[in-house]
């Protein structure tokens, strides 16, 4: 698919987080301390969405173009629940999850700089530290080169 | 209100409903299962060799995770142009109200709470995107775990900051 494709459903995808409050530290916090229910309405909107829609087009199994769908689980392991409590507490500082650090960068939110800035230095920490975590947590071996992905 | 020139939201239902609609899309059109913190990697390995961002995972999709997280930089311009115009600024809500830092410690709060968020997504293996809303909505156990233990870690985490260090 041309990149221009992707271009145009990641700048759709950015207005509704910009629009909705999920891109909003307010809104966020609002969220965390149990005050505003407008984020929780809108995960559980979107679920209630997708579930039914991912469904029927695994029964499907064919994507618009004809193509076998694919869709993979994500693997299972400790790291699940110990990298969701650091995302928590990341989330709750910057009171932005990952789309709505860029999201925020487009608005003209200055700080948002600092968030991604830390983002990307705490994913190249996790990187260069994988195969020293990968026996304790019990972290899937890695799959290197380009596959038939 | 947003803190976006004081915009009113949109209604949930109609945020949500579009979120899951794109998410559909994405798969139906695309055959790309939706999620963003996977993106970070891919931007990490324009600059650093580790075998980590070597893999098949990051190389296969350099090609559609890029230019969608540029998406999303540009839907928020869009938004930002389209309801008052676009201008840098710092106005954090209340944060400002609360702790009223400045320019240069927000900025180390951000990045402090964005290692976190680069280090714990890549760690959980996914974010609200992809473990909350596909993961979920697939019903992964994975997802479910992670996406339980990141809200529960948000609202202790923003408890504590608010409720006890900021006396709200």
């Amino acid at each position: 698919m041309a990149p221009w494709v992707y271009v145009v459903f990641g700048t759709a995808f950015g207005w509704v987080l910009s629009r909705s409050g999920a891109a909003d530290y307010n809104f966020v916090q609002g969220m965390f301390l149990l005050d505003n229910v407008q984020l929780y309405g809108i995960i559980g909107t979107a679920v209630a969405v997708t579930a039914p829609g991912l469904w029927l087009l695994k029964r499907a199994g064919r994507t618009a173009t004809g193509q076998p769908l694919r869709v993979t689980p994500k693997p299972r392991h400790p790291g699940n629940v110990l990298g969701g409590v650091l995302f928590g507490i990341g989330w709750s500082i910057t009171g932005m999850c990952p789309g709505p650090i860029l999201v925020n960068i487009g608005e003209g939110k200055v700080y948002a700089l600092g968030a991604l800035a830390g983002a990307l230095v705490g994913a190249s920490l996790f990187g260069v530290l994988y195969e020293r975590l990968r026996a304790p947590l019990h972290l899937p071996k890695l799959e290197l080169g380009i596959g038939d992905g | 209100m947003l803190i976006l020139h004081d915009l009113t939201p949109l209604p949930w239902w109609l945020a949500g409903a579009s979120i899951g609609a794109i998410t559909l899309l994405l798969l139906w059109v695309t055959n790309q299962r939706l999620g963003i913190s996977t993106g970070f990697e891919n931007l990490c390995a324009l600059a650093i060799r580790a075998p980590y961002f070597q893999r098949s995972e990051i190389l296969n999709s350099q090609g559609w995770r890029l230019p969608f997280l540029g998406g999303l930089v540009l839907g928020g311009a869009l938004s930002a142009v389209t309801s008052g115009g676009w201008q840098p600024f710092w106005a954090m809500g209340i944060f400002d109200t609360t702790f009223g830092w400045g320019p240069a410690g927000k900025l180390a709060w951000m990045f402090v709470g964005g290692a976190f968020i680069g280090f714990g997504t890549r760690l959980a293996g996914g974010c609200t995107s992809g473990h909350g809303i596909f993961g979920i909505s697939n019903l992964e156990r994975a997802s479910i775990e992670s996406t339980l233990a990141f809200m529960a870690a948000g609202i202790v985490a923003t408890n504590l900051i608010y409720r006890v260090w900021g006396g709200l």
